[in-house]
This record gives C-alpha cells, structure tokens and sequence, in this order.
C-alpha cells in the first residue's frame, strides 16, 4: 500500500492491515472495507499541559498530542467518502483517495454536518470526482446556506447498499449543528460517532487502533477532549445524557466505533467506553468546560 | 434603508432566510471604530451581493477594516474570501484552538476572557452559554454596551417583519418564535438544565449588561425588552428539555 518514494513507518505488530505514511499524510484499513485517512492536526500544547497537570499516565511529557481529523473511505462494489478533513489537509485527501480508489469512482460523498473540520474539502472532492454524489443529512432547515440544497438528503430510515456493505444513518445522539447525522455500516457493524467517543493521541499512537496502543483510553483522556468539545454538558442534566448513552450502548451493542476525532475503537472492547462517557458528563457537569478545541 | 442604526455606531444589516415556519435572520452588524469600520460576522454566501452593496453604501464606499467572527460556522464565515477581496486583507479575529482548522489561517486567535482592542475599540470575549460550536465566542462592545451574540438569542419572524426589533415584533406567534428557534438550532437543549442556562446567562447580563442584545439569528433586543425575552426564553428552554423524556434502553 506504500507509495514509490513515500517515507514510510513499520505498522505496528498487531496492525492486520498495512498502514502507509506518505508525504501527504496518513492512511491505513481499518477493517474489511474501511479506509482511514487521518489528519493529525498539530501539537496541542495546550491540552498537553492540562493532561499533565491533572496526573495523567497516558501521555509522556516531550510527546506530540494530537486531536486528529478522520475522514473514512467505505469500498463495496460501490464506494462512499464519510466527511472531509478540515480545509488545512486537502493536500493529504486528496492524494489518499487517488491511491486507494485508483481507477475507481468515488460514487457519494457523505456528510456528517456541515463543520469546518468535518467540510472543508467537499468541493474539491467534488471537483476531482465529478460525478459523485454528495450525501448530507436530512434534519434540519438551512441546507441552502451550506450549499446542501441539491444533496441527496438521508435520514434514520435510508440505507445506501454499497456491494458488500450496507450504510444507514442513524440519528446524532450528540451533537453539534442542528444539520447533523451519524452512519453505522451494517457487515462490519461499525458506528460512525462523529463528534462523540473523540479522545487525543500522542506520538506513536497516530494510525493506530485502540487495540493497538499501549497505553490506555480511561475517563480523564476521554474527558479532555469533550469537556472541551461537548462544553454544553456543563449544562445538562447528567441523568438524561447517561440515559441516551445507555440507549445507545443498548441498540449498538458490539458495533465498533469510528470517531471523527480518535482512534477507533473495535467492537469487543466497546462496551466499557459507553459507561466511561456516563463519568465524563457527570464530572463536566460538575466542574464545568476545560477549555476550546 | 440600507442598515438600522441602533445607536452608539453600531448598524444592524439585516437579511433573513425562510424556514418552514418562519423566517431566521442571518444578519450582521456594521460597527464605527475610530480606525474603520467592524464586520461583526460575514453573514452567508445566499446573501453575498445584498450585503457587499449595503456596507459599501454604509461605509461610504470605505468597505470595512476588520470582521470579529462569532464562529466558523459558514453562514456566519462564508463571505469573508470575497470581502477580502473587495476590500483588501483586513484583520479577522476568532476564536478557536487552531485558526488553520477552522478555514481561518489568517485570523488573529482570541480566547474567552480577553479583552481585545479592534480599530481603536473596546470589546469583550465572552464564553456564550448558547451556542452550537465549542470555539464560538460572543462580543460585548463597552461604548456602546452592546452584546454581539450568536447562535443564542435568535428567534423566528413572519415574512415582511425582518426589519424590526424584537419588542415591536407582534406579540402574538413571538414567543413561539423563540422556542421554534431555539428548539432547531440548538439540538442539545433537549438535555439541558434550563435553570443552568438561565443562570449563567443572567450573570453575564449582569456583569456586562447591554443596551441592545445583537443576535445574528434574530432581531436585536432593546435593554427595556431584555425581561419580556428572557422570560420567553426561560419558557422556551423548559419546553424543549420537556419534550424530550429521559430515554429508556430498548
């Protein structure tokens, strides 16, 4: 899967799939079907010295930490894009997605929510796979301000067969914008959380699976980032968010989970995550936002 | 008439957008700094040219010499390419942890609790206790002691109502233009605590209180009205956590 000329890193023991770094950025699969295109984003010192500072054995001082972009390439017979790495990175999109698609079409480019980090390359994928189809979620009522207005619109009820895989879009527990959708691939059983289940990474630890790294993904790393991202939880009641997270650990028990902004996590190690972020909403309640990402 | 003065150098230039029920301001405010004039927000590309044509009127041909964004989000980010390129590499200021995620590697980074001199003029980062994205801020100008707010404080208005303040809009259907703002734009008030979000936003009114709240989404609120909408908005909050029950796992 390396590129001619790329510079390229050993993938880790218990990588099953090859993992490439190339001079535009990183990829690897995932599982079966899943591609992964990550942009890393740089060092955030900040964040680095609030984990420091709150005890933390995860992170060693010295090290990058990252709080990535993921953008997810699914192949069947047909393939689709699920979002877009922020504006800063279309040098790394772009040119995974010639590599792993080849002579392929790219068939739809799907949407989360129209945010920056998740959107910023949609027209220049676009403009490079001009017959694909772009795919946005169906809730909401501005689509036209986001130039969504002629996106094949999807909502819980829809599913995409793509040859292989099949993709359905299941209601945004958590969220952001109020044009807004998670997707979850039925074969894999992969659920697509956006911006939910996000935690950062260190040096090392870029490309890898949750499986993969040695050290470990507890409430505190969890907290870090969604104290910052999901700042609302300072103001909810802790009762109602734990209890849609119960819901959904519920309905996608044994999914593996695939963020927009970590690692993915595979689905037998699952289940503990989804009562870790019951601990993250009481403590932001709690103690209040950590900060902007 | 091109913009509404509200008093103070700050300008409303108003645009909206229909909705099924109702239509949703995507506005902007013109403020006068000695060194220029401030774009609070860029409003959305749908409205591009209207916008261009009114500031260009307003500033006296001048354009404007910085814009302070609420937040990235592209109906409040989305114009600033092509005012750059009508009048020239002014100043952004935003927040956010990295500019160059956000589309804005240009911008002058700020943070909540900042105090930030913009042309000559005072303003305030706020951390806003209504809004979708984590890196928005709101913006309390201290000359004119007007509170720049977004996503927060909107509400929906009939058609042919868009040019008026909040409290001149008719009584009837107002309130419910609130919670039917509210209850679309901020999908995670179906889990909050209207009491902590009240609360926090009636400290920032106290700390900072205004003159005029300045919502992009919504006409602007006159101090006098400030009560009536808060009351309204309470009810609001109220209204869409109890629409949503706690769930139960299936």
């Amino acid at each position: 899967m390396n590129e001619p000329g790329s510079d390229t890193e050993t993938p880790p023991a218990a990588a099953p799939m090859p993992a490439a770094r190339t001079g535009a950025g990183w990829r690897r699969d995932v599982w079966p079907g899943i591609h992964w295109i990550q942009e890393l984003g740089g060092h955030r010192a900040g964040i680095a010295r609030a984990v420091l500072e709150s005890g933390a054995d995860w992170y060693k001082p010295g090290n990058e930490l990252y709080v990535p972009q993921n953008a997810y390439l699914l192949t069947g017979e047909r393939t689709l894009l699920w979002d877009t790495l922020s504006p800063a990175s279309g040098h790394i999109l772009l040119p995974a997605l010639e590599a792993l698609l080849g002579d392929r079409p790219l068939d739809y480019l799907a949407l989360s929510h129209p945010d920056v980090p998740h959107a910023g390359n949609t027209m220049q994928v676009l403009r490079r796979y001009p017959q694909c189809q772009l795919v946005a979620p169906a809730v909401g009522e501005t689509h036209a301000l986001y130039h969504l207005d002629d996106a094949m619109k999807v909502g819980p009820e829809d599913e995409i067969d793509l040859g292989g895989l099949r993709v359905r879009f299941p209601e945004a527990t958590f969220l952001d914008a109020a044009i807004h959708t998670w997707m979850s691939e039925e074969t894999t059983r992969t659920l697509f959380t956006v911006d939910w289940m996000g935690f950062p990474h260190q040096s090392g630890e870029s490309l890898r699976r949750t499986d993969e790294i040695d050290t470990v993904v507890d409430v505190g790393r969890l907290e870090e980032f969604h104290s910052r991202v999901m700042f609302w939880f300072q103001y909810v009641h802790p009762h109602k968010v734990t209890a849609a997270t119960d819901a959904l650990a519920v309905q996608f028990a044994g999914y593996g989970l695939a963020p927009a902004h970590g690692l993915p996590i595979p689905g037998e190690d699952a289940a503990p995550y989804y009562e870790r972020m019951n601990e993250v909403v009481r403590r932001v309640a709690a103690g209040g936002r950590g900060g902007v990402l | 008439m091109s913009v509404i003065d509200l008093g103070g150098g700050v300008s409303w230039v108003h645009e909206s957008f229909p909705e099924t029920n109702g239509h949703i301001h995507v506005s902007v405010y013109l403020v006068d700094a000695p060194e220029g004039a401030i774009l609070m927000d860029s409003g959305s590309f749908h409205h591009r040219q209207r916008l261009a044509d009114r500031i260009h009127d307003a500033t006296a041909g001048r354009g404007i010499g910085a814009i302070i964004l609420s937040h990235s989000d592209y109906p409040h980010s989305g114009n600033i390419p092509a005012f750059r390129r009508d009048w020239g590499d002014f100043e952004i200021i935003a927040s956010c942890g990295d500019p160059d995620l956000q589309g804005l590697p240009y911008a002058r980074r700020t943070k909540i609790g900042d105090v930030t001199e913009v042309l000559g003029r005072r303003f305030v980062v706020l951390d806003p206790p209504l809004a979708d994205r984590n890196h928005t801020t709101w913006v309390y100008d201290e000359a004119s002691r007007t509170l720049f707010v977004a996503d927060g404080f909107g509400a929906l208005h009939a058609p042919g109502a868009s040019h008026v303040d909040w409290g001149r809009l008719p009584e009837e259907g107002r309130a419910e233009g609130v919670h039917e703002f509210h209850a679309q734009t901020l999908p995670w008030l179906r889990y909050a605590d209207p009491d902590r979000v009240m609360g926090a936003l009636h400290a920032m009114l106290e700390q900072h209180p205004p003159a005029w709240i300045a919502p992009i989404h919504g006409p602007p609120i006159a101090e006098p009205d400030i009560p009536r909408y808060m009351a309204d908005l309470s009810n609001a909050l109220t209204r869409i956590a109890a629409s949503y029950p706690a769930q139960t796992p299936e």
